[in-house]
């Protein structure tokens, strides 16, 4: 149970972490408009600009379906699969 | 004295080994800091406790008790009878290291997304929202009281105090409470669940923060939220403490009945019996 908890947690921070470096870089207008979500800039970013804005939002995907999968999914599923098993024991 | 009489003299300490796991003498029966039988609940505690939220909470415990049973059955780790670690080196590495990341992580964050300086404060204008920081709204909340400034009939219907000094003394009301709440309660709680009544005194006086946070802001309030109008809005903050207080202590007086106050009674063996 716990392990389960720090692998999400872990996912989440890190890879929190790298979406918000490069929301902070490209999705940010400025301090007082719109932070980290902002449509993407128009300018030519070139290859390596492109690239991060692919791995920021893979990791935001990531951070969010990780913490998702350890706290809701697999604990979900053993529960699942344990009550399974209770009831075909019964039976 | 030969050897043997030596080392007699030297164990002080009954002679019973402190060690987890691997002194069990031929291999049979527990290591010696295994949890020992009483705390393990009885037939009776177990059927006594069939349902809702003390069934839900007593499992809840005897599951962490389980565990932790389980994980000192398999653990090699020697415990030894240490109440710290030395300041010098264990401590301070530790506290670099913590103090190092949360350093790291400021610049970090104030290098991503740097504030912006706004301009410089305008002397000869007011403006029209004068508000403090967000974390004195409780406090500039209770500068707001007039509406319950009573008026005395004694007096011709005059307050027997202005509107503003009734806000500092409001004030001063609620910061010695909080300063007598030590003297009343020592705190030799290690969970809500042991004493309902000062549990749902914390959960009032947190939803009161809250509550009465609220009340500078009232207007912007209630122009978010259509039903609700501003007397509305300054009652809903004097009743809302009490509604919680109710339902935080039923839950945890009905918890109560689940829970096992021998439970984790070790690691807390530092703190006094009340």
């Amino acid at each position: 149970m716990a392990d389960e908890f720090i692998k999400g947690l872990a996912i989440l921070t890190v890879s929190g972490t790298v979406w918000f470096t490069v929301a902070a870089w490209y999705r940010t207008d400025g301090f007082g408009g719109t932070q980290l979500i902002a449509p993407r800039p128009d300018e030519d970013l070139g290859t390596y600009g492109e690239a991060l804005l692919v791995i920021g939002d893979i990791a935001l995907y990531f951070a969010l379906i990780g913490a998702i999968t350890f706290w809701v999914l697999v604990p979900a599923f053993r529960e699942g699969r344990r009550a399974w098993d209770e009831r075909q024991r019964a039976e | 004295m030969t050897e043997r009489d030596h080392t007699e003299d030297v164990r002080t300490d009954g002679g019973e080994p402190q060690t987890d796991g691997g002194e069990s003498e031929g291999g049979a029966g527990l290591p010696a800091n295994v949890p020992p039988d009483d705390q393990t609940p009885t037939w009776h505690d177990r059927k006594a406790r069939t349902q809702g939220l003390s069934r839900l909470t007593y499992e809840y415990f005897e599951r962490a008790r389980y565990e932790d049973q389980v994980l000192r059955q398999e653990s090699d780790y020697v415990e030894r009878d240490v109440l710290a670690f030395p300041t010098w080196p264990h401590e301070t590495i530790r506290n670099l290291a913590i103090t190092s990341f949360f350093l790291g992580m400021m610049f970090f964050v104030a290098a991503a997304l740097p504030p912006h300086l706004p301009d410089p404060a305008d002397p000869s204008n007011t403006p029209p929202v004068i508000l403090p920081d967000w974390y004195l709204y409780w406090s500039f909340g209770l500068l707001h009281l007039d509406p319950i400034n009573p008026n005395l009939a004694i007096l011709g219907g005059d307050k027997i105090v202005s509107d503003r000094v009734y806000g500092v003394l409001a004030n001063l009301v609620v910061v010695g409470f909080i300063a007598i709440v030590p003297f009343l309660n020592k705190g030799s709680a290690r969970r809500p669940v042991e004493e309902p009544f000062w549990g749902a005194l914390g959960v009032a006086g947190i939803v009161f923060a809250i509550t009465i946070a609220i009340v500078p802001i009232q207007n912007i309030v209630a122009e978010f939220i259509a039903i609700m109008t501003i007397d509305l809005l300054f009652a809903l903050s004097f009743i809302l403490p009490v509604v919680a207080f109710f339902i935080a202590y039923a839950v945890l007086k009905t918890m109560q009945e689940g829970y096992m106050y021998e439970l984790n009674k070790r690691y807390y063996r530092l703190r006094p019996p009340r």
